[in-house]
């Protein structure tokens, strides 16, 4: 009995373990776990960087600051327009925004703004 | 509600406090699909739901804007992408 999507009755870990006891082994493993970025993005303070947002948007900036779940801060934020029959297209326009925050939830990839270059299509048969 | 932060550089802007200075200003959000907002903001919460007033929501399509007027709204933010403090909107 007490099988489900979460056990233990304990809501507030992320994730609980299957079968897992409150307290005890249950506490240890969660404290181990301690959510850490993968990226340190420190190293990427005060210089540009490309955004790419989930649902398609994009943008660069200068990284002027970012907390731990991942919403940042950019300064001279361009944001890249896209066509508006085709959204996956980026019609090559910009519009300069400005000091924007882009909500961590949001942030699909980080890179930085110089490292991002189109290439030919890899997946098409070259004949 | 200021959510808690890890290491602090003191050069740094950190994001929430960037919202919180706009509370009272006029502010453009940008949500992940094609939804544009601009208001005053009125106050947010640590998930950044947003309560916005005298709101211009714009729609984007290949059609073109479309245009609505609200006078006062909690914004649900989990489909905030972008806010632009200060922002007066996509015809800027």
């Amino acid at each position: 009995p007490g099988d489900g999507p979460n056990p233990g009755g304990g809501g507030a870990k992320p994730g609980g373990k299957p079968g897992g006891k409150p307290g005890g082994k249950g506490d240890a493993q969660s404290e181990k776990k301690h959510k850490e970025t993968i990226i340190d993005l420190s190293k990427h303070m005060d210089k540009p960087i490309r955004v790419k947002f989930a649902g398609g948007r994009e943008c660069s900036g200068i990284l002027k600051g970012y907390d731990p779940l991942l919403n940042l801060v950019l300064d001279a934020t361009t944001e890249y327009l896209r066509d508006p029959e085709d959204s996956s297209k980026l019609t090559g326009e910009t519009r300069q925004i400005g000091l924007t925050l882009c909500r961590g939830p949001a942030v699909m990839l980080i890179c930085p703004a110089d490292t991002l270059e189109p290439i030919a299509n890899p997946f098409v048969p070259q004949d | 509600a200021m959510a808690s932060s890890g290491p602090q550089n003191p050069s740094q802007i950190m994001p929430l406090e960037l919202v919180d200075k706009c509370i009272g200003s006029k502010i453009h959000i940008k949500m992940k699909g094609d939804k544009e907002l601009v208001g005053t903001l009125l106050g947010f919460d640590p998930y950044v739901n947003m309560v916005l007033e005298d709101v211009v929501v714009y729609e984007i399509s290949s059609q073109g804007k479309k245009v609505t007027r609200l006078e006062q709204i909690l914004l649900n933010g989990n489909n905030i992408a972008l806010m632009i403090p200060g922002g007066e909107g996509p015809d800027n």
